[in-house]
């Protein structure tokens, strides 16, 4: 098997008193889907900040591309292709599709004013090439609805061609449509090599899209199991009382 | 393996740690007790013959006690999360109600009906106060801003800025004025009120559900609400409780004054709050305590104390022919150094809380003291998770596929343009005569270029979301630099105009570096710059004539024609004549400035970076866009607006007064706001801003505007009377603005009632 395209071993962190993670091992291979749940305050999102560089390790080591690496801030992570999508995915609301989709990084002309007839129209290839469905690249973010938002913040992400996406509760605010149509595109990613890491309380869409879970437990893993070779049931039994010990049954493999 | 072989652990139950040691003097109260103790030593060090008697112990605290009684109504309003800026004006227009209901010059009722009348007032703003900040969801400061120069207003309009004196007839009457007086044991009486309220408020907030209710809406206002607190009529009582302490407090001087003077009270709201937050309150809310914030008040009231009462020192007088003599004198402070020092103090203790205790510097100076390791600063987390924010979007969805002038009408800024015209139409229709002269079109041109130039910068500000107060002391502080700088030294105007402009660009980094890099809410920072600024501005024009500067620099102010005749170009005839008349030199550089800001705001990554930073912060921090950079730099070029709009001024009146640009930062947010910027950021155009401060010059120059009646007299609305309305039409502005724009209150309601008819229709049918 070909190496991880992120490690993450013996994390540890703490906000003051409160042990959030303690010695976490993560690793993702390329164009794998992996599903990370947990209780509430399990440390799943600790984690993922830390692999982001929004929050900064006490301790332990990240290799991406088996490189090591120490990110400061999110820009950091990006510069070496980990995308992360929000729960509240992260956009201006009071600008429109376009602008979001190239926030921060706006086209140029003459090194100082926006090009805004390249940028919208750069903006409608991505959305094309993605096959999302939003009407208007000059349209308000704040007035699409949650999934629509969700498929800029995806097509915003995306355009950075990354090799890491990460989703932070994804369906969480979706109806039923949004989310089917959510996890065609995780699959479609997957279909283009690139590696995702799901947040999710919600069992039945790992195991729709998902390659392997992985559980945490009050900051600690509890447990890693192929989708293929287990059960709903058994990765609910861990989220609830998996302890330590249940993670040396990790994958040999 | 399976789950079940490996049996979780027996989890420890935590322990019971018990409560907190010391509550009624926690370490912040002790703290504050040796730095007032070390204050007054201080006072008798430099003035021992004041500071020395108990009559001066005394007399601080009767000047402490009123601030104290306002303190603890700021408390409650505080730790709610809230502000209360209006108790000062609360104060004085107590005392002119006082007055005039009482005064035989003017109603002559009896003693307690004025007193009642006073209390209903207070209740009467209070509850006001609360419907705009809870039911109509205006910012607290914004509304409670607009209370406080709306009462401003009413007293001088009420007063007319005399006084209103009662002395007789208050010796003639029994049994309130005693409690201004000093009672047998040789203290004033006020303290003795001032204990009492201070012991109820202390009660209320500290053990009855009054207070655990005003804690728990501070804390988290949507889980009170969960809990079943209802937490609007919560957030009300604290701003009646607020209103009906300043009340108090305006008695108690009444009390002791036997007049009313409609100075009383100014700058009060700054004691108070100042006062509160000294005593250990969180600007962000949820916490604070009685005690604490009456200790403040009167920590406060010392360090004014000090400050005018002055430093005895001694003067040598040369009387010639080589004799001198010395002669004791006091060096008191200028005028406005005491409310400049307490914007400062204001600042500081804001800075107090996410310095000093979050940040743990008293910790980690003691173990750099001892060259131990530093303690480790406590991960604060993340920044705060701001939602997409669904607001203001339906008229743009509409408006979408849209074009030409229909696609104007949807814009946010169309409003102000459509009003502006209509507006100057209607001066043409009430005085054609006077409406259609150049002299008009030259006044109103000046009368716009000081707004709009302030408008310019608070739209880059609003924009991102913040808010800059500061404006009209900034420029008031820039006018009276460039003034001091000419008449004092022989600089040049040059110069002046370059210290002026620095001064306030000092004042706008002060400002950007509080908000963006210090974390304060822009609210506050720019509060305390608003009294500092015009604090110093006052202090340094102090005792000098400020007129007569070089002509040279009196041009900047005065029509093209002028200028142009200075170089021997003027045209004599025609259309050009015309416009070189109406048309002055500043409008002219600031229509320039306006359209370099706008296409900065509209056309550049910058302005790109203000919009998304509006949007939402986090997201464009996310997005690499330097924030911090992006607020920073906002609010410097909004004092650099306002230190131009300052200079000229100087050179539009041939003279400076302190309170130049007075009251300005209300017609610069309500002309922002107007343009179709909003309170909450992410939205506003410079087409939007310079039509809303046209909307503006229009509305002050039609109240200005000499109405001849019928028979034949005439009839203008008074100076205070206009900033009254002024006040009013920023507050319609933030209430329209939340409400039609962001809420769509009317195609919620139209939606409704069309609705109604469609569900109506196949009913009708039927019967039919």
């Amino acid at each position: 098997m070909n190496a991880p395209i992120v490690e993450m071993r013996g994390i540890d962190k703490s906000f003051g008193p409160v042990r959030a993670l303690v010695n976490v091992n993560l690793r993702l291979m390329p164009g794998e889907v992996l599903g990370l749940v947990g209780d509430n305050s399990a440390g799943k999102s600790t984690l993922m900040k830390i692999l982001t560089g929004a929050y900064q390790r006490d301790s332990g080591e990240i290799f991406i591309d088996g490189k090591t690496v120490h990110f400061k801030s999110p820009h950091e992570s990006r510069d070496l292709g980990i995308e992360m999508i929000y729960q509240d995915f992260a956009l201006c609301g009071n600008l429109d599709v376009g602008q979001n989709i190239f926030l921060g990084r706006w086209p140029k002309r003459f090194g100082l004013f926006v090009d805004r007839a390249k940028m919208h129209h750069d903006a409608r290839e991505i959305l094309d090439r993605l096959k999302v469905d939003v009407n208007s690249v000059y349209q308000k973010v704040e007035s699409l609805s949650g999934g629509r938002q969700q498929s800029v913040a995806i097509a915003r992400a995306i355009s950075f061609d990354p090799k890491v996406v990460i989703f932070d509760e994804p369906t969480a605010n979706l109806s039923v449509t949004a989310t089917k149509r959510l996890l065609e595109t995780i699959a479609e990613l997957k279909r283009h090599n690139v590696a995702q890491i799901i947040i999710s309380h919600r069992m039945n869409d790992i195991f729709e899209v998902g390659d392997r879970v992985m559980v945490l437990k009050r900051g600690r893993n509890v447990g890693e199991r192929l989708i293929a070779e287990t059960t709903e049931k058994e990765v609910l039994e861990l989220i609830v009382s998996g302890v330590p010990e249940t993670a040396a049954t990790e994958l040999v493999a | 393996m399976t789950i079940s072989a490996a049996a979780p652990a027996p989890a420890t139950p935590p322990r019971e740690m018990g409560r907190e040691g010391a509550l009624i003097f926690g370490g912040w109260e002790i703290g504050l007790i040796v730095v007032m103790a070390l204050l007054y030593a201080g006072g008798l060090y430099l003035n021992p013959a004041f500071f020395g008697s108990t009559d001066a112990l005394f007399s601080v605290l009767r000047d402490a006690s009123r601030y104290g009684v306002m303190a603890v109504g700021m408390t409650f309003v505080l730790v709610n999360k809230e502000l209360d800026l209006s108790v000062g004006s609360t104060f004085g227009l107590t005392a002119t109600f006082f007055g005039m209901l009482f005064a035989p010059s003017y109603f002559d009722l009896g003693l307690w009906t004025a007193v009642i009348w006073c209390l209903v007032l207070g209740l009467v703003i209070g509850l006001i106060n609360g419907f705009f900040v809870t039911i109509l969801e205006v910012p607290a400061f914004i509304a409670t801003l607009t209370m406080l120069f709306i009462g401003r207003g009413v007293i001088l309009g009420l007063t007319g800025g005399k006084n209103i004196a009662f002395e007789l007839k208050a010796l003639g009457t029994s049994g309130f004025f005693p409690l201004g007086e000093i009672n047998g044991l040789g203290f004033n009486n006020q303290i003795i009120a001032f204990l009492i309220i201070a012991a109820i408020g202390a009660v209320a907030l500290a053990y009855t559900s009054v207070g655990w209710t005003t804690y728990a809406t501070g804390g988290n206002e949507q889980a009170a609400r969960y809990a079943g607190i209802n937490t609007r009529f919560v957030r009300i009582r604290s701003y009646v409780l607020s209103s009906l302490c300043a009340v108090i407090a305006g008695l108690m001087n009444v009390a002791q004054s036997k007049d009313a003077d409609p100075q009383f009270g100014l700058g009060a709201e700054l004691i108070a709050i100042a006062s509160v937050i000294v005593g250990g309150a969180a600007i962000f809310g949820g916490r604070g305590r009685v005690i604490g914030s009456c200790l403040g008040a009167i920590f406060v009231g010392l360090i004014d104390k000090v400050l005018r009462e002055g430093v005895p020192i001694t003067r040598t007088i040369d009387l010639g022919g080589g004799e001198t003599a010395t002669v004791a004198a006091v060096a008191q402070l200028p005028p406005g150094a005491v409310p400049a020092f307490l914007g400062v103090v204001l600042i500081l203790a804001v800075l107090i809380e996410p310095w000093l205790v979050r940040r743990r510097l008293i910790p980690r100076f003691w173990a750099w003291l001892r060259r131990r390791p530093p303690p480790p600063v406590p991960d604060l987390g993340g920044i705060a998770i701001t939602g997409v924010q669904t607001r203001g979007a339906n008229v743009q969805a509409r408006g979408l596929g849209k074009r030409g002038l229909v696609a104007f009408f949807y814009r946010r800024d169309a409003a102000a343009v459509m009003l502006m015209i209509a507006l100057w139409l209607f001066g043409w229709w009430a005085r054609p005569d006077f409406w259609e002269g150049l002299d008009n079109s030259f006044s109103i041109l000046l009368a716009f270029s000081e707004i709009a130039l302030l408008a310019v910068g608070l739209a880059f500000v609003m924009a991102n979301g913040d808010i800059d107060l500061s404006v009209g002391s900034v420029l008031a502080l820039s006018g009276a630099t460039a003034a001091v700088v000419m008449k004092d030294t022989n600089l040049g105007p040059l110069v002046a105009a370059v210290a002026a402009i620095s001064v306030g660009m000092l004042a706008g980094v002060i400002n950007g570096w509080l908000t963006a890099y210090v974390g304060l809410p822009s609210f506050i920072a720019t509060l305390g710059t608003f009294y500092w600024a015009r604090g110093i501005g006052s202090s340094i024009v102090a005792g000098t004539q400020l007129n007569g500067f070089p002509e040279s620099f009196n041009l900047i102010g005065h029509s093209l024609l002028e200028l142009l005749t200075v170089f021997g170009m003027a045209p004599t005839h025609g259309f050009w004549l015309a416009i070189a008349k109406a048309v002055s030199v500043q409008t002219i550089f600031v229509l320039l400035v306006a359209l370099i800001a706008g296409i900065v705001l509209a056309h550049t990554t910058y302005g790109q970076m203000v919009y998304a930073v509006g949007g939402n912060e986090r997201a464009a921090s996310f997005a690499g866009v330097n924030t911090r950079r992006v607020r920073f730099t906002a609010l410097l070029i909004s004092a650099t607006c306002a230190a131009f709009a300052g200079v000229i001024y100087d050179a539009f009146y041939r003279s400076f007064i302190p309170t130049a640009g007075q009251l300005r930062e209300l017609d610069a947010i309500s002309s922002i706001i107007i343009g179709g910027g909003s309170i909450f950021g992410g939205y506003g155009t410079m087409i939007g801003a310079m039509a809303g401060a046209a909307v503006l010059t229009l509305i002050r120059q039609l109240m200005s505007l000499q109405i001849i009646l019928r028979d034949g007299s005439s009839f203008v609305l008074p100076q205070q009377w206009q900033n009254v309305f002024i006040g009013l039409i920023l507050i319609c502005a933030v209430i329209g603005d939340i409400w039609l724009r962001q809420n769509n209150i009317l195609g919620q309601w139209f939606g409704r009632a069309r609705r109604a008819e469609e569900a109506a229709a196949p009913a009708k049918e039927a019967e039919a």
